[in-house]
């Protein structure tokens, strides 16, 4: 549950939506009790049109560690993100060395090392949008 | 990302990726609630595409890759202030990636548009 929509629901309320949820009768009091605030002049500061954000959705597939995500190799979904069309490139599996700050000689690379970008066209908030995103 | 960090040939064969970023330095990750330091990186990435074409079709997951099997490269440097620690890769051109492709992709809503087209 959206923590931030329950506080603001709590706020206009004076119940918490996880309360309301919890009593059996939620559509109903739920519309008796906003019906009641509005009709005595106090907006809900939610009650605008809510189209979504217009951040792009992550793809649905998650890893190993729960993020929205699938690891670079054959047969993998290369985008991060979805309802998405353009330009994409991924790579990992990296091996190379450098330097640190105390002059020692460190690796870098690993198979999760990986980094991709998008570029094109991408669904979100209800309309088509262009973007360019990139995964580090 | 900001603009001018992606540049991109006009038959989308190579592509070079330029960013700074404010990241941060987490050792313990994925640990729950791991410690961090911010912390900062410069990074380059540079995909060449081979003759090696790829082509996945996955309609359970509903997305289509076409594209080259690529060469990818890149270069880094990385600062934590807090912990006075910089690092900065060897040029581009000491580096390999085990694996690197290079494309377009229609995935969701246009994957279902493109099979029904």
């Amino acid at each position: 549950m959206d923590i931030s929509k329950d506080r603001e629901f709590q706020k206009v309320t004076g119940i918490s939506r996880r309360q309301l949820l919890g009593s059996g009768a939620c559509l109903i009091a739920g519309a008796s009790l906003l019906f009641s605030r509005t009709a005595a002049g106090i907006t809900p500061e939610w009650s605008a049109p809510s189209n979504g954000s217009t951040d792009p959705y992550p793809i649905p597939w998650l890893d190993k560690n729960g993020s929205h995500n699938q690891s670079p190799g054959p047969g993998m979904e290369p985008s991060s993100i979805y309802h998405f069309k353009g330009h994409v490139a991924r790579c990992n599996g990296f091996t190379g060395i450098g330097t640190d700050s105390q002059n020692n000689r460190v690796t870098f690379g690993a198979p999760s090392t990986d980094f991709s970008f998008m570029e094109g066209e991408y669904f979100a908030a209800r309309q088509e949008r262009r973007g360019a995103f990139s995964h580090i | 990302m900001p603009k001018g960090s992606l540049t991109l040939s006009p038959d989308g064969r190579q592509a070079t990726l330029e960013l700074i970023a404010a990241v941060i330095d987490q050792p313990k990750w994925p640990a729950y609630e791991a410690p961090y330091l911010p912390a900062v990186m410069s990074l380059k990435v540079v995909w060449k595409a081979t003759d090696e074409k790829v082509l996945i079709n996955d309609k359970e997951k509903h997305f289509r890759f076409e594209g080259f099997r690529a060469i990818a490269q890149a270069e880094a440097r990385v600062s934590v202030p807090s912990l006075d620690f910089s690092w900065r890769s060897d040029p581009l051109k000491t580096s390999h990636a085990e694996f690197a492709i290079i494309g377009t992709e229609v995935n969701g809503k246009y994957f279902d548009e493109y099979e029904k087209s």
